[in-house]
């Protein structure tokens, strides 16, 4: 299976997503609206469903998509670690900024 | 996080990055005037103080803080890895700007860096800007340097708090 990194790295699939924010839609309505053909929508709505990034359920005739933002946590997880890198950085630069106020 | 990036209240590092655009925006505030915050990027023994995460060292080569001029420099891991960095500087206006390429290497160009500090009374916000070349490049870098170092030093705390906690 595809990490989140690697499905969110496609334009289509995040245009996608984006789409699927503001409520579900049909196979159809995707294609649509990102002006592509439905057999490359099925493939990345498919990828999207094994990364658990989309559900879908049935509706009478229509198989409708939404998101699930569970794995979206772990981009906040992984900015969460980049951030803390620069704090670090910065508490130290913080030491070294008193120490030339002091200095002055 | 505050909605607006350019705004934080507090001492609090944010950090950013947009679905949209290659970019990772990092923003902090510090209690020193916009001078003092910049002076700290332009000396490579004070950029040894400071630079990088907890546990990192650095080895400078080569520093030449002008436009055109580069740092040539080494940062060693907290578990022994070096990482080689090559920053080429392109823009410097003082107390105000510092724009530069960093990669690993003279060839290598990973990201394109703005560092901009703004007055906020007697405080300085600084603000880093990262562009990169494609949404991926970026993705794959916080992967890198966030997951990856950040990761292993907080399974290295882990490690540590449980072989202490053993012990008590």
């Amino acid at each position: 299976m595809a990490d989140v990194f690697t499905v969110l790295a496609d334009p289509t699939r995040r245009q996608m997503l984006d789409f699927l924010r503001d409520g579900e839609r049909a196979v159809n309505e995707l294609v649509d609206e990102v002006d592509i053909e439905q057999s490359g929508v099925s493939r990345h709505l498919r990828i999207m469903r094994e990364a658990g990034l989309v559900s879908v359920h049935r509706d009478a005739q229509r198989r409708l998509y939404s998101v699930e933002p569970e794995p979206l946590r772990e981009l906040d997880v992984w900015l969460e670690d980049y951030r803390q890198l620069w704090e670090e950085s910065f508490e130290k630069l913080d030491a070294h900024l008193e120490r030339r106020k002091q200095e002055e | 996080m505050p909605d607006d990036h350019t705004e934080p209240e507090t001492t609090t590092t944010t950090a950013e990055a947009p679905s949209e655009s290659p970019e990772i925006i990092i923003t902090r505030l510090f209690d020193a005037p916009p001078k003092l915050v910049f002076e700290a990027f332009t000396d490579a023994d004070v950029l040894g103080e400071w630079w990088g995460p907890n546990g990192f060292t650095t080895t400078t080569k080569s520093f030449d803080f002008r436009p055109g001029g580069t740092w040539d420099f080494i940062m060693h891991g907290a578990d022994g890895t070096d990482y080689p960095n090559y920053i080429r500087f392109r823009e410097i206006v003082e107390s105000e700007r510092i724009v530069f390429d960093h990669g690993s290497s003279p060839d290598e160009d990973l990201f394109k860096s703005t560092i901009t500090f703004e007055a906020r009374g007697e405080r300085t916000l600084l603000t880093i800007r990262q562009v990169y070349p494609t949404i991926e490049a970026r993705d794959q870098a916080v992967e890198e340097y966030g997951a990856v170092e950040g990761g292993k030093q907080t399974l290295a705390r882990l490690a540590q708090y449980l072989e202490n906690g053993e012990r008590a």
